[in-house]
């Protein structure tokens, strides 16, 4: 017998990914390069599925992206690179 | 059977803006867990990281229905669930309770001891980080020793109690550690844990940065670093038969527990001991 399951009354299901949390404090985002071989296993260590498959090779949903890193430090041919959101310049303004 | 990546579903039911900490453990684990529960799936989560990061009041980021519940009470929640799902003739539906170490080990004990002990059709994940990280990173249970937490600033002086024993000693169908680090590892004992007919346990090491005190993108890092040491097994107890599922490399227990912030006090000495105590669990044979 197939029955839908209910659906949480008070939350359309996924609707989180509309308006992501924690992408305001995003410092860094990755940058993924020729190099990757498509082993995929950023896309299972990512926490929060900003990396897909598509197409052929990994997309990156910027919206999504916490700026963690994980991905660049698992990453073993070295593919990713985190690269800084901002990069003028810094420090106490006058 | 041998897994790989590019089978595994491309639907995200879990974890696409979640409201986790960036680089955080618990959240991989869901989702590298959903990848293999799927969409017929109903989850009860008590009071947890988890269940704060899957959104709350108007906003969610599951796919799939979602329970919390109190903090003492998922496994019994799971279990009416299973019995309102058979009432109704519904067959192919798994029903898990997801719960933190404190939910798991401490304070939701005693429904996952009952639930085990009438055998429900249903499983229990515990993701362990080793700490009470969603009220500030105080002691459990599941606090390995010598690690300073919130409470305890000079370190654990108890053991970390064995939830896989205890589970394992209830005679359950399917006992199974995982670690984050081991995706596909994970994912296959997810699957095998929905196929039986009663009571499965799946217990993740799923490590905190913030109560680690390690970077964040080192998550996962450690998380294989505390299996290639020794330190946490990965194993499964099928009908009774032990098998372990990733030999560890048994690099030294130092190179996992100096870089970690938690383990600021620890002493040569007390290294010794937890490399010896490594050693001698390994050497005893399956």
């Amino acid at each position: 017998m197939v029955k839908n399951l209910p659906v949480v009354p008070t939350a359309k299901a996924g609707s989180l990914v509309e308006t992501p949390t924690g992408i305001t404090w995003r410092v860094q985002y990755p940058v993924i390069s020729e190099k990757c071989n498509m082993c995929l296993d950023c896309t299972l260590f990512c926490p929060d599925g900003a990396l897909i498959q598509q197409e052929g090779k990994i997309e990156l949903i910027l919206s999504l992206c916490k700026g963690c890193g994980i991905c660049a430090n698992e990453c073993k041919e070295n593919a990713i690179q985190m690269v800084p959101e901002y990069s003028g310049v810094q420090g106490v303004f006058r | 059977m041998a897994l790989s990546i590019a089978d595994l579903p491309k639907e995200e039911l879990f974890g696409q803006g979640n409201a986790g900490c960036g680089g955080c453990g618990a959240a991989v684990a869901g989702r590298q867990a959903m990848k293999a529960l799927g969409s017929r799936t109903i989850m009860t989560i008590p009071a947890s990281c988890m269940a704060t990061m899957g959104g709350s009041n108007l906003k969610t980021t599951w796919q799939i229905p979602f329970y919390h519940t109190l903090f003492e009470i998922a496994p019994a929640v799971s279990s009416g669930i299973r019995a309102a799902l058979e009432v109704q003739g519904i067959e192919d539906v798994n029903v898990v309770s997801w719960a933190g170490d404190a939910g798991t080990a401490d304070i939701g004990f005693q429904a996952l001891t009952g639930a085990a002990e009438r055998n429900e059709h249903m499983l229990h994940v515990c993701y362990d980080n080793e700490m009470y990280m969603n009220t500030g990173g105080q002691t459990g249970s599941q606090t390995p020793m010598y690690a300073v937490t919130s409470n305890m600033s000079k370190g654990k002086t108890i053991k970390k109690k064995n939830m896989l024993a205890i589970m394992e000693a209830h005679g359950i169908d399917y006992v199974a550690s995982a670690s984050i680090a081991y995706p596909l590892d994970l994912i296959a004992k997810f699957k095998k844990a929905a196929e039986k007919p009663g009571f499965s346990y799946i217990h993740i090491l799923a490590p905190c940065h913030r109560g680690w005190q390690i970077p964040q993108e080192k998550t996962i890092e450690f998380a294989r670093l505390a299996v290639e040491s020794g330190l946490f097994e990965l194993y499964e107890v099928e009908d009774g038969l032990r098998t372990r599922n990733v030999e560890p490399s048994f690099i030294p227990v130092e190179d996992y527990l100096t870089p970690q912030g938690r383990f600021k006090n620890l002493t040569p000495e007390a290294i010794q001991s937890i490399q010896a105590g490594v050693n001698r669990h390994y050497g005893r044979g399956e």
